[in-house]
C-alpha cells in the first residue's frame, strides 16, 4: 500500500510537470499556427487570383449548395470584385480526395487553380500539382462551348498525365463542377442579388 | 568511456539504424527525400538529447516499477513540443512530415537510449549520447533520403541533377525503394565492417541475428560452412 501510493506520486508530479510545460508551449505556440496556416491559405488564394489589393481571408462568403457551406474568398482591386477563390475536393482520386482550390474571375473564367492536398502517388498522380497539368486550366470557362471537360483519353479537351489518367480525370471532372458551383451562385458570390447575400451574412 | 567515443559510436559501431537496426517505421516512411531525412533525424535527435537529460537527471527519483511509464511520459512532452514548434515555424516540413512526427513517441531510439543509458548514467555523458546517436540517425536517413531521391527522382534538395531526359526510376520513392536501399546499405556496412575487423584483428560488431547463415529461414543454405555452424552452436 505504502509502495502504491509512492509510485502514484512520483508519476503524478512527471505528469503535472509535463503538463506545465506543455501548456506553456501551447500557448506560446498559437499564435504563430494560426498565422502558418493563414499564410498558407492566402498564399493559395494569391497563387490562383490575379493581383488585388484587399485581404480575401476577411472578404469572404459562404454559399450553401448541395448541403454543404463553402467559404468564397474574393479578392478586389479598388473596390471592385476582379476574382473569387474556393476551393473543391474530388472525391475520386487515385489514393482518396483531392482537394484544390479553383480561382475564377467575375465571368467565370479561370485564373489558376492550385491543389492543396492529395495522397495520389508520387511520381505519377503527385504531379497533378504540377503546373505543367495545371496551367492547361487558365482561360478555360464553362462558356467557351469548344472545351469538353475531360481528358484527351475521353475524347476532352485537357491533356492528362501519363501513368495517371485517374487523377488527371479526377481533377478536371472537378474543376467543371466547381465551375457550375460558380455559376449557380454567381450572384451570392459577386454580390449582385439581394436576397442571397443577406442570407449569407446572417 | 572518454566523451568522443560515447559521441562517435551512434555513428558507426553502435549506429541505430545499420547497427541496432531500430526506429525502422520513420527510416523506411519519411525518407523520400534527403530534406525529410534530416528533418526526422534533428526532430528525433531533439527529443532524444532532451530525454536523455530528463532522465538522467531524475534517473534516483524514478522507481523501478514506474520507469517505463515515467519515461514515456518524459518523451511524449518533448514530440509534443517539437510537434507544436515544427508546425508554427517550420510548416512546410511540418507538412511533409506530418504524422511521423507524433509518432517519435514510440520510436525505439528514444526509449531504448533511455532504458540503456540514461537511466544509468550521469547527466552529461548522457547529453553526449544523446547527441551521437541522434546526428548517427539523422546520418543515416539523410543517406537513405540522397540516394531514394537521387534514383526516384532525379534530384537532391529539389536541384534537378541530370536533363529533362531523365527517366526516374519510381520505384526507389515509392515504399519498396526503402526496403531495397536499407537493405544494400546494411550488407555494404556490414562487409566493411568485417573488412576493418580483419584488418584490425578484432571480432566484426555484427550482431549473429544479422548474419544470414544464422537466421533460421536460412538454416541449411549454408551447407556446413564454419560460420552456419559456429552461429547455429552458439545459438543452442
Amino acid at each position: 500500500m505504502k509502495e502504491i501510493s509512492r509510485l502514484c506520486f512520483v508519476l503524478t508530479i512527471i505528469a503535472a510537470v509535463s503538463a506545465g510545460v506543455l501548456a506553456f508551449v501551447s500557448q506560446e505556440t498559437e499564435e504563430p499556427i494560426k498565422q502558418a496556416l493563414l499564410d498558407e491559405k492566402l498564399s493559395a488564394v494569391k497563387s490562383v487570383l490575379p493581383p488585388f489589393d484587399n485581404d480575401p481571408d476577411k472578404d469572404t462568403v459562404i454559399v450553401r449548395s448541395g448541403g454543404l457551406d463553402y467559404t468564397v474568398y474574393r479578392g478586389r482591386k479598388e473596390g471592385e470584385i476582379i476574382g473569387a477563390a474556393f476551393s473543391v475536393v474530388a472525391p475520386n482520386g487515385y489514393g482518396g480526395e483531392i482537394e484544390f482550390l479553383v480561382g475564377v474571375d467575375p465571368d467565370g473564367v479561370i485564373t489558376g487553380i492550385v491543389v492543396l492536398k492529395h495522397l495520389e502517388t508520387p511520381g505519377l498522380g503527385a504531379k497533378i500539382e504540377d503546373a505543367a497539368f495545371l496551367d492547361q486550366f487558365k482561360g478555360t470557362s464553362l462558356a467557351d462551348t469548344a472545351v469538353v471537360w475531360d481528358t484527351h483519353k475521353e475524347g476532352g479537351s485537357f491533356k492528362h498525365i501519363t501513368g495517371a489518367t485517374i487523377s488527371s480525370r479526377a481533377v478536371t471532372h472537378t474543376t467543371a463542377r466547381g465551375l457550375e458551383f460558380f455559376a449557380e451562385n454567381r450572384d451570392a458570390i459577386l454580390d449582385l442579388g439581394g436576397d442571397k447575400e443577406e442570407e449569407s451574412k446572417e | 568511456m572518454s566523451t568522443g567515443k560515447e559521441f562517435l559510436k551512434g555513428f558507426w559501431s553502435e549506429n541505430p539504424i545499420f547497427r541496432l537496426v531500430l526506429g525502422l517505421c520513420p527510416t523506411l516512411a519519411v525518407t523520400t527525400t534527403a530534406e525529410n531525412g534530416i528533418g526526422m533525424g534533428l526532430a528525433s535527435t531533439f527529443v532524444l538529447v532532451c530525454s536523455n537529460l530528463v532522465i538522467a537527471t531524475i534517473r534516483n527519483f524514478i522507481p523501478k516499477k514506474v520507469r517505463i511509464p515515467a519515461f514515456i511520459i518524459t518523451i511524449a512532452t518533448f514530440v509534443t513540443i517539437v510537434d507544436l514548434v515544427m508546425n508554427g515555424y517550420f510548416h512546410a516540413l511540418h507538412k511533409s512530415l506530418g504524422l511521423f512526427i507524433p509518432l517519435i513517441v514510440v520510436n525505439c531510439i528514444i526509449l531504448g537510449r533511455a532504458e540503456a543509458f540514461a537511466s544509468k548514467n550521469g547527466i552529461y555523458i548522457s547529453i553526449v549520447d544523446g547527441l551521437g546517436m541522434g546526428f548517427g540517425f539523422t546520418v543515416s536517413l539523410f543517406v537513405i533520403g540522397a540516394i531514394r531521391e537521387v534514383i526516384g527522382n532525379g534530384t537532391i534538395f529539389d536541384i534537378p541533377l541530370f536533363g529533362s531526359s531523365f527517366l526516374p526510376l519510381l520505384l526507389m520513392i515509392l515504399p519498396p525503394g526503402a526496403f531495397i536501399v536499407l537493405g544494400v546499405l546494411l550488407g555494404l556496412m556490414n562487409k566493411a565492417e568485417i573488412r576493418l575487423a580483419k584488418r584490425a584483428g578484432r571480432q566484426p560488431l555484427i550482431r549473429k541475428e544479422h548474419d544470414c547463415a544464422s537466421c533460421a529461414i536460412h538454416q541449411g543454405w549454408f551447407g556446413l560452412g564454419s560460420g552456419a555452424s559456429v552461429a547455429a552452436k552458439e545459438q543452442d
